[in-house]
C-alpha cells in the first residue's frame, strides 16, 4: 500500500474507533418502553469458566418475568398495572471491577429499581461494600440502590449493607439437618475425612466451618491427623482443622490429586467429604476411584449439585450426596424447569433463586407502591428496599422461603439429592 | 522404625507419581523451548493450543466414538493446525526484531482461544476418556498408575520422534539452521517463514499430545487448566534452559516430582511457593538454566 | 455520571499500573512483577485505613514507600536475568506475592465488626471513601491528580537526560556501560520507581473496589500491566494512556452491547492491533502526525 494509502487508512481507523468508542460508552442501557414499566437490570458471569451460571440465571430471570408479565404484570402505587422489564443482562465475568462498573451503570444511568446479580461471592462482597451501609446515613456516600442476589453463596454477606439482599440457601442449616439424617440412616458409618479447594473462599469456608463441624456435632469422628479440641467453637476448630488437613486440600485448577487420595485411603474413613466445585471435585473423585477408595458415604458441596458434575464425572461421582435448594419435585418446579430449558438454561439451586427473585421483586414492588417514572427513581428504589426488607416470606419453587429483613438473607427449603446411575435423584425430602 | 519406613514409602511414591506426571510438563516445556530456540520469541498461547487440541479430540470422540489412540492423534493434529494459525496471526506479519508485539499478540491469542472454548462448552468441565484408567499395579508397598505409566511412555516416544526429526531430517536441519543464524540460513536458500511455520506445527503436535495426556491423566477437561499449565511450562523451560530440549525434559520431570513431594510433606498452601522458590534458586545460581546457552549479543 | 467517573477512575488506576511497567520497559526489563507490587500497595494502604484508621493520603504515602522498598530489593536479583528469564522470574515473584496474601490473616474488631484480611476469604469493607462521604467527583480528582503528576514527571524525565539514559540502557546495555552509564543504578532505580507507582495504583484500587482477595492479583493482571505499554508503544507516556482507554474503555466497557461476544473480541482485537501497529497504538509515527496536524493548524491561524 502506498504511503498516502497507509496514512488514509490510519486516519480512518482512528476516526472509526473514536466514533465506536464514543457511541458505545455513552450508549445508555435503557431500552425505553412506550408505557411505564418497572425496570430491573441483571448481571452474572457470562464469560469465563463460570459462564453457565450467568447463562442459567439469565434464562431463569427472563423466563420468570415473562410469566409474570403474561399474568398481568405488577401493580403500581396508583393502582395501574405495568410490566416488569429487564433492561439488560450484563456479563460481569466474575471480576470485581466489572461488577462495580455494572452496578454504578445501573444506578446512575438507568431507571432500574433493583440490580439483580452477581455470580461470584467475591464480586458480591465488593459490590455490597460500595453500597451505602446504613439507610439514611447522610455521611455515607455509598450507592443507594437495592441489590438482590441469586448465586453468591458465601455465608453472611448481605449484612455488609442494608441495601443488599440475597436469596441463597443457608448452608449451616442444610448441612446440620443432612448429618442428622445421615446419622440416623447410617448407624454403621462412624469415621470421616475429606478435602476442599483452598483457593475458593466459598468452598473452603463452607467445608471447614460448616460441613465438618456439622458432621462432628452429629457424632461422626474426624479421622484426619489428630486434631486437638475440635469443637463447636468454629474459629478455633477452623485453624486446627486447616492445619491438620492441609494435605487433603487442593486448588481449584489442580490436575493431580494422587497425594490427597492416598492420604484419605490410608485413613480409611467410612465417609468422605468433597467440598469443591465440579472440576476439582471430579478430579479428586476420579483419583479416589483409581486408587479404589470406596467410602460408604460421599458428601459434596452445594454448588456441585448441578449438571456440570454429571458432565465431568458421572461414574466417579456415583453415590455423591448433596443438599440442594432445587429439584424438580413440585408442580411449580417442574413447569419452571421446562420453561427455562426452552429458554436455553438449566435450573439448579442457583438459577432457581433467580426465578424466585422475579416473584420476590413483584411482591416487593406491589408492597412498596412505586410510581415507575423517570423522576421518581430514587424514591422508588428506597420504597422498594424498605418493602423488600419487610417481606417475611414468599413461595419458593419447592416450598416457602422465609426472609430476614435485618440481615437481608433467606431461609430456603431443601432436599437431599444423590447421583444414582448417572443422574441426580432426590433421596430424602425433609420439607414440611 | 516402622514409621520411618512408612514415610519413606510415601515420599518415594509421591516422587514417582510426580515424575510420571512431570512428563506432561516436559512436553509443554519442550514446545516453549522449541519456539524460543527457533525464533527467540515466546508464544504464550502455546499451552492453550495444547488444551484446545485435547478439546477437539474430545469432540471427535463424542461424535464418532473412535478408539482412544485416535484421540491422541487427533489432539496432536488439531494442536498442530492451531499452532500454525497462531504463527500466522501472531508472528508471521510482525517485524522480526519486535519481540514484544509478538508476545502481546500471542497473549491476545491465548484470551481468544480460552473464550472460544468457554463459549463452546459453557465453561463446564467435561469427562475425558483415559486409557488404562483401571490399571493399577501394586509392586510391594507401592502403587503405580497404569495410565500415568502410559502417559510417560507416550512422552518418551514423542520426544524420541522429535529428536529424530530435528537431527535426522531436512526439516530439523532447517529449524536448527534458522535458530542459529537466520541470515545465513536465508542466504542458503531456506525460507524462514516455512521453517518457522513448520516449527510451530511440530511444537503444536507435541503440545496436542501433552494436552491429551494431561486430560487423560486427570480425567477431565476444563478451561481452568490452561493458565496453570502455561505457568508451569514456562517455569520448566526456564529451569531447563532456554532453547534446550534435554533441559526441558529433565526440568519437567524434576518439577513434577518436586512439587508432588512438597505437596505430600508441606501441603497445598505451600506447594506452589516452593516451586517458585526453586525457580528463584535456579535463577540465582544458574541463570541460564540447566543447559541453557549463554545469551550473547547476536 | 457516577458510572462514567468510575470508568475514568479505572482508566486512571490502570494507567498508573501501565506506567509502572512502562518505566521498566524503557530500560529493557519486561516485568510481570508489577501486579505483585500493585497487590502490596493495595493491601498496605487498606490495612492502614481499615485496621489503623489512618487518613487516606498518609496511607497511600506509606504504601508507596513500602512497595518501593520491596521493589528496590527485587531490583538487585533481577539484574542477573535478562529477557525471557526475567519475564518468568517476575511472573514467579508475582505469584509468590499472591500466595502470600492468599495466606494472610489479620483480623481485628472495630465497633463489634470484624475487619481485616482473612486468608482466602479476602479483605472486605475497605470503605474509606464512602464512610467519609467522598463524592464521586472527589474520588476521581484524587486519582487523576496522581495520574497527571506521574505522567508529567515521566514525560519531563523523558525530555531530559534521564530519559535518554533509561532508553540507552534499554537499547543496548553493553554500549551504555561503555559510555559511563552505571547500568546497575539505572535498572534498580527503574525497578524502584516502577514499584512506587504500582504501589500507588494499588492503594487507589483497594479503596475503589472495597474488597481485596488473591483472585484480583493473578498473572492476568500482570499481563495487563505490560499489555498497556506494549499496546500503547514506548515512545511516550500517552501511548500507555491510549492503550488503557482502548482496553478498559473500548474493549471491556464499550463493547458491552455485544453481550458475551465481547470477551471473544477482546483477544481477537488485541491480535489485530498488534499486527497493524506493532510499535504500539501511539507510536512515534502517530506522535509526529499529531504534531504535524497541530503545526499546520497553528500556522494556518497565523497566516
Amino acid at each position: 500500500m502506498s504511503r498516502r494509502g497507509t496514512e488514509k487508512m490510519k486516519k480512518f481507523t482512528r476516526l472509526a474507533s473514536t466514533v465506536v468508542l464514543a457511541v458505545a460508552v455513552t450508549m445508555p442501557l435503557v431500552a425505553s418502553a412506550a408505557d411505564r414499566s418497572v425496570k430491573v437490570l441483571g448481571w452474572g458471569a457470562k464469560s469465563g469458566p463460570l459462564k453457565s451460571f450467568g447463562v442459567n440465571s439469565e434464562a431463569a430471570l427472563r423466563s420468570a418475568i415473562a410469566q409474570i408479565n403474561a399474568a398481568g404484570g405488577v401493580k403500581l402505587g396508583d393502582g395501574s398495572s405495568a410490566p416488569l422489564e429487564v433492561v439488560s443482562y450484563e456479563d460481569s465475568a466474575c471480576k470485581k471491577d466489572q461488577n462495580i462498573a455494572i452496578l454504578r451503570k445501573t444506578a446512575s444511568t438507568t431507571d432500574a429499581i433493583v440490580g439483580m446479580g452477581a455470580t461470584c461471592s467475591g464480586s458480591c462482597q465488593a459490590m455490597y461494600g460500595v453500597l451505602q451501609k446504613k439507610i439514611g446515613d447522610t455521611s455515607d456516600s455509598g450507592v443507594q440502590m437495592p441489590i438482590l442476589s441469586d448465586t453468591c453463596i458465601r455465608p453472611g454477606l448481605a449484612k455488609i449493607s442494608e441495601w443488599a439482599f440475597r436469596n441463597v440457601p443457608n448452608e449451616v442449616a442444610m448441612y446440620d439437618k443432612l448429618f442428622t439424617w445421615l446419622r440416623s440412616e447410617n448407624p454403621d458409618v462412624k469415621t470421616f475425612s475429606g478435602g476442599t479447594e483452598t483457593d475458593q473462599g466459598h468452598s473452603f469456608i463452607t467445608h471447614t466451618a460448616i460441613i465438618v463441624q456439622a458432621a462432628i456435632r452429629h457424632g461422626f469422628e474426624w479421622v484426619g491427623p489428630s486434631v486437638p479440641e475440635l469443637g463447636p467453637k468454629v474459629k478455633q476448630g477452623m485453624k486446627e482443622l486447616q492445619a491438620a488437613a492441609k494435605t487433603q486440600h487442593w486448588l481449584m485448577g489442580d490436575t493431580s490429586y494422587s497425594v490427597q487420595a492416598r492420604k484419605i485411603k490410608k485413613q480409611n474413613p467410612d465417609m468422605v467429604l468433597v467440598s469443591s466445585h465440579p472440576f476439582s471435585a471430579c478430579g479428586f473423585l476420579k483419583e479416589m476411584k483409581r486408587q479404589k477408595v470406596k467410602p460408604k458415604l460421599l458428601v459434596g458441596l452445594t454448588s456441585s449439585a448441578s449438571q456440570e458434575t454429571l458432565n465431568g464425572c458421572m461414574s466417579a461421582a456415583e453415590g455423591l450426596i448433596i443438599p440442594t435448594g432445587f429439584a424438580p419435585i413440585t408442580p411449580e418446579a417442574i413447569s419452571a424447569n421446562e420453561i427455562v430449558s426452552k429458554a436455553g438454561g438449566f435450573l439448579d439451586l442457583h438459577s432457581a433463586a433467580a426465578w424466585e427473585n422475579a416473584y420476590l421483586v413483584k411482591a416487593a414492588v406491589e408492597k412498596a407502591g412505586i410510581s415507575a417514572t423517570a423522576d421518581t427513581v430514587a424514591e422508588d428504589r428506597r420504597k422498594f428496599r424498605d418493602a423488600l426488607a419487610s417481606i417475611s416470606g414468599i413461595a419458593g419453587l419447592i416450598g416457602p422461603v422465609t426472609r430476614d429483613g435485618v440481615t437481608g438473607e433467606a431461609s430456603k427449603p431443601y432436599v437431599y439429592v444423590q447421583v444414582v446411575n448417572g443422574e441426580w435423584k432426590v433421596i430424602h425430602d425433609p420439607r414440611g | 522404625m516402622d514409621d520411618f519406613w512408612f514415610e519413606f514409602v510415601e515420599i518415594t511414591q509421591s516422587i514417582g507419581d510426580g515424575f510420571l506426571y512431570g512428563s506432561t510438563y516436559a512436553l509443554i516445556g519442550i514446545g516453549f523451548t522449541l519456539i524460543f530456540g527457533a525464533m527467540g520469541k515466546l508464544n504464550i498461547a502455546y499451552a492453550a493450543t495444547a488444551i484446545a487440541g485435547a478439546y477437539s479430540s474430545l469432540a471427535i470422540f463424542t461424535l464418532f466414538d473412535v478408539s482412544l489412540v485416535i484421540i491422541f492423534i487427533v489432539s496432536a493434529i488439531s494442536a498442530a493446525i492451531l499452532g500454525y494459525l497462531v504463527y500466522l496471526t501472531c508472528f508471521r506479519f510482525i517485524p522480526v526484531h519486535n519481540h514484544l508485539a509478538a508476545l502481546m499478540a500471542s497473549v491476545g491469542g491465548l484470551f481468544f482461544i480460552d473464550e472460544v472454548i468457554v463459549h463452546a462448552t459453557r465453561g463446564s468441565p467435561l469427562n475425558f476418556p483415559s486409557m488404562f484408567s483401571e490399571a493399577y499395579f501394586e509392586v510391594g508397598p507401592y502403587g503405580i498408575r497404569g495410565d500415568l505409566l502410559f502417559v510417560f511412555v507416550i512422552g518418551l516416544i514423542s520426544t524420541g520422534v522429535l529428536l529424530y526429526v530435528l537431527f535426522r531430517t531436512r526439516l530439523g536441519l532447517a529449524t536448527r539452521a534458522v535458530a542459529q543464524q537466520d541470515v545465513a540460513a536465508r542466504l542458503c536458500g531456506m525460507s524462514i517463514h516455512s521453517t518457522n511455520s513448520a516449527t510451530f506445527a511440530v511444537a503444536g503436535l507435541l503440545g496436542g499430545i501433552a494436552g491429551a495426556m494431561t486430560a487423560a491423566a486427570v480425567g477431565i477437561l476444563s478451561p481452568v487448566m490452561m493458565l496453570p499449565l502455561t505457568i508451569k511450562g514456562l517455569i520448566v523451560t526456564v529451569i531447563g534452559g532456554l532453547g534446550s530440549i534435554p533441559g526441558a525434559i529433565i526440568a519437567g520431570l524434576f518439577v513434577g516430582s518436586f512439587e508432588n513431594v512438597v505437596m505430600y510433606v508441606r501441603g497445598i498452601d505451600e506447594r506452589d511457593m516452593y516451586v517458585v522458590a526453586l525457580l528463584f534458586i535456579f535463577l540465582i545460581f544458574r541463570p541460564n538454566g540447566l543447559f541453557g546457552k549463554t545469551i550473547t549479543r547476536d | 455520571m457516577d458510572y462514567y467517573l468510575n470508568l475514568i477512575n479505572t482508566i486512571g488506576i490502570h494507567t498508573l499500573l501501565g506506567l509502572s511497567a512502562y518505566i521498566l520497559l524503557l530500560t529493557g526489563q519486561l516485568s510481570l512483577a508489577q501486579a505483585g507490587f500493585f497487590a502490596v500497595g493495595a493491601y498496605s494502604a487498606a490495612v492502614l485505613t481499615v485496621i489503623f484508621g489512618w487518613n487516606i493520603l498518609p496511607a497511600i504515602g506509606l504504601a508507596m514507600l513500602i512497595t518501593g522498598f520491596l521493589a528496590f530489593l527485587v531490583g538487585f536479583p533481577a539484574l542477573r536475568v535478562r529477557g525471557l528469564m526475567l519475564v518468568v522470574a517476575t511472573l514467579a515473584f508475582g505469584e509468590f506475592v499472591r500466595m502470600f496474601f492468599y495466606n494472610l490473616k489479620w483480623r481485628v474488631t472495630h465497633d463489634g465488626v470484624e475487619v481485616g484480611p482473612d486468608g482466602t476469604m479476602g479483605f472486605s469493607e475497605i470503605r474509606y471513601f464512602a464512610e467519609h462521604g467522598w463524592t464521586s467527583w472527589e474520588v476521581t480528582s484524587l486519582i487523576w491528580i496522581f495520574v497527571i503528576i506521574v505522567m508529567a514527571l515521566i514525560w519531563w524525565a523523558d525530555q531530559t537526560r534521564s530519559g535518554a539514559v533509561l532508553r540507552a540502557v534499554g537499547e543496548d546495555e553493553l554500549a551504555a556501560g561503555t559510555i559511563g552509564i552505571d547500568v546497575t543504578v539505572v535498572k534498580v532505580a527503574a525497578m524502584t520507581a516502577g514499584g512506587i507507582i504500582a504501589g500507588l495504583a494499588g492503594s487507589l484500587y483497594a479503596h475503589q473496589i472495597t474488597m481485596l482477595d488473591h483472585h484480583a492479583f493473578t498473572v492476568l493482571l500482570a499481563t495487563f500491566a505490560i499489555a498497556y505499554p506494549i499496546l500503547g508503544g514506548v515512545s511516550n507516556v500517552f501511548g500507555t494512556l491510549v492503550a488503557v482507554i482502548f482496553i478498559q474503555g473500548l474493549l471491556v466497557e464499550g463493547l458491552r452491547f455485544l453481550g458475551d461476544w465481547r470477551m471473544l473480541l477482546f483477544g481477537a482485537l488485541i491480535v489485530v492491533v498488534m499486527n497493524l501497529k506493532p510499535r504500539g497504538l501511539f507510536d512515534s509515527q502517530t506522535l509526529q502526525w499529531i504534531k504535524n496536524v497541530l503545526r499546520l493548524r497553528f500556522f494556518r491561524r497565523l497566516s
